[in-house]
């Protein structure tokens, strides 16, 4: 094989090889995007169905809560747990919060979103996360 | 270590919160940690009573209404009352005018407070570096006992074997540590001698409570005249560190070290 050769062979491998991580980081960004806007239309899927249980009249605009300790005991139980972490992180993320709360990402996320719907927390888009805390001043 | 919150806790009054907190938190200032004792009693503030010679700028009402940072409350009683550990105290304001103040709060307030409560974690026990943050609290289901017992890592509940106090503490147990998925223990507190008189008799009655409660009996606290007769006045173990009271104390410290 000819100096020539190899030199071919090898910018070709080099070329191959940084074409296959363009390609690979692009399917991770796309699989990336499609996790997000999966969560986005779980996080409305909740909204839809805590405002078909409660009905539009006890949204938060209506009713402004406090939650406060005899508020907190009224929660049901895995309601409860989440918003005990939360009022300790002050402001978090459903994966911060699940961390605390040994309970999955999805499952608090859930919660989360519920308790927004009942007008007992606040959630602010920060770029691509989702961050919660309880609305002391509103 | 990372330091505790302990809030003692109790469903009536006059059980011996106060006198059982502050001799909890000289016992632990003897064995030379740094120990800082809350008076969250705002409707009968009583520790005021007991350190009455010096002066903070401010009270913890006033920390928890967010007029001032924690440090401006607490008073170092570490000189006198220290024996070897820190002891720090902050005392809730015992005017009558700061009493209607704290029972005339809204909910969005107290919500305040326990956020306020909650953050004294990372200022006392991660930053300040304290071992024990102990809460006397008032009794039964008030806003501030509450927010206490959220707070808190540990509830201590005392009880006198009164029928009401006893029904009264199972219930906050189904009802309230239960559901702030506490860890508490009881202290059973004013026990009449006799029940106490022998070894077998200490056995039966341990039995009988721990079939009352469904929850860690930590301590029995034999009622003594003495102990009564300190009425707030002075820190019992510290004048009598050989008393049988003080080594129940004693104790109960150890034990809730390890809870």
């Amino acid at each position: 094989m000819s100096y020539n050769t190899v030199y071919t062979e090898n910018t070709l491998r080099t070329t191959t090889m940084a074409a296959y991580r363009k390609l690979e980081s692009k399917s991770t960004q796309l699989l990336e995007k499609i996790r997000e806007n999966l969560e986005q239309l779980n996080e409305k899927i909740d909204v839809m169905i805590e405002i078909q249980k409660h009905g539009h009249r006890e949204l938060p605009e209506n009713l402004p809560e406090a939650l406060d300790v005899m508020t907190l005991l009224s929660l049901p139980d895995h309601l409860r747990k989440t918003a005990v972490t939360l009022c300790k992180l002050e402001e978090a993320t459903a994966d911060e919060v699940a961390e605390q709360t040994k309970r999955a990402r999805a499952v608090e996320s859930g919660y989360l979103n519920q308790l927004v719907v009942m007008g007992y927390m606040k959630k602010e888009r920060r770029g691509r996360k989702a961050y919660f805390f309880v609305d002391k001043e509103g | 270590m990372v330091g505790k919150i302990i809030a003692v806790h109790s469903y009536k009054g006059g059980t011996g919160k106060t006198s059982l907190s502050v001799n909890l938190a000289a016992s632990y200032a003897r064995r030379g940690k740094k120990v800082c004792l809350m008076d969250l009693d705002f409707r009968a503030p009583s520790l005021h009573a007991l350190f009455k010679d010096q002066k903070a700028e401010y009270w913890l009402n006033d920390y928890l209404n967010g007029i001032c940072e924690i440090d401006k409350v607490l008073i170092d009683e570490s000189k006198d009352h220290g024996n070897g550990g820190k002891l720090l105290v902050a005392l809730a304001n015992p005017s009558t005018e700061a009493i209607r103040d704290m029972t005339a709060k809204d909910r969005k307030w107290e919500m305040k407070a326990l956020g306020r409560l909650l953050s004294l974690r990372s200022s006392l026990l991660n930053d300040g570096g304290l071992d024990y943050i102990i809460l006397d609290t008032s009794p039964g289901l008030q806003y501030s006992s509450i927010n206490a017992i959220v707070t808190a890592d540990i509830v201590l509940v005392v009880t006198s074997l009164d029928a009401s106090d006893i029904n009264g503490s199972k219930r906050m147990t189904s009802e309230l540590y239960d559901l702030f998925e506490k860890k508490t223990g009881i202290l059973v507190n004013k026990v009449i001698a006799d029940y106490l008189s022998s070894e077998k008799e200490q056995k039966k009655f341990d039995k009988h409570i721990k079939s009352v409660y469904s929850l860690p009996v930590l301590a029995t606290i034999p009622c003594f005249c003495e102990v009564l007769r300190a009425a707030g006045d002075f820190i019992f173990s510290e004048e009598k560190p050989d008393h049988p009271f003080t080594e129940t104390l004693d104790k109960l410290a150890t034990k809730v070290e390890k809870f």
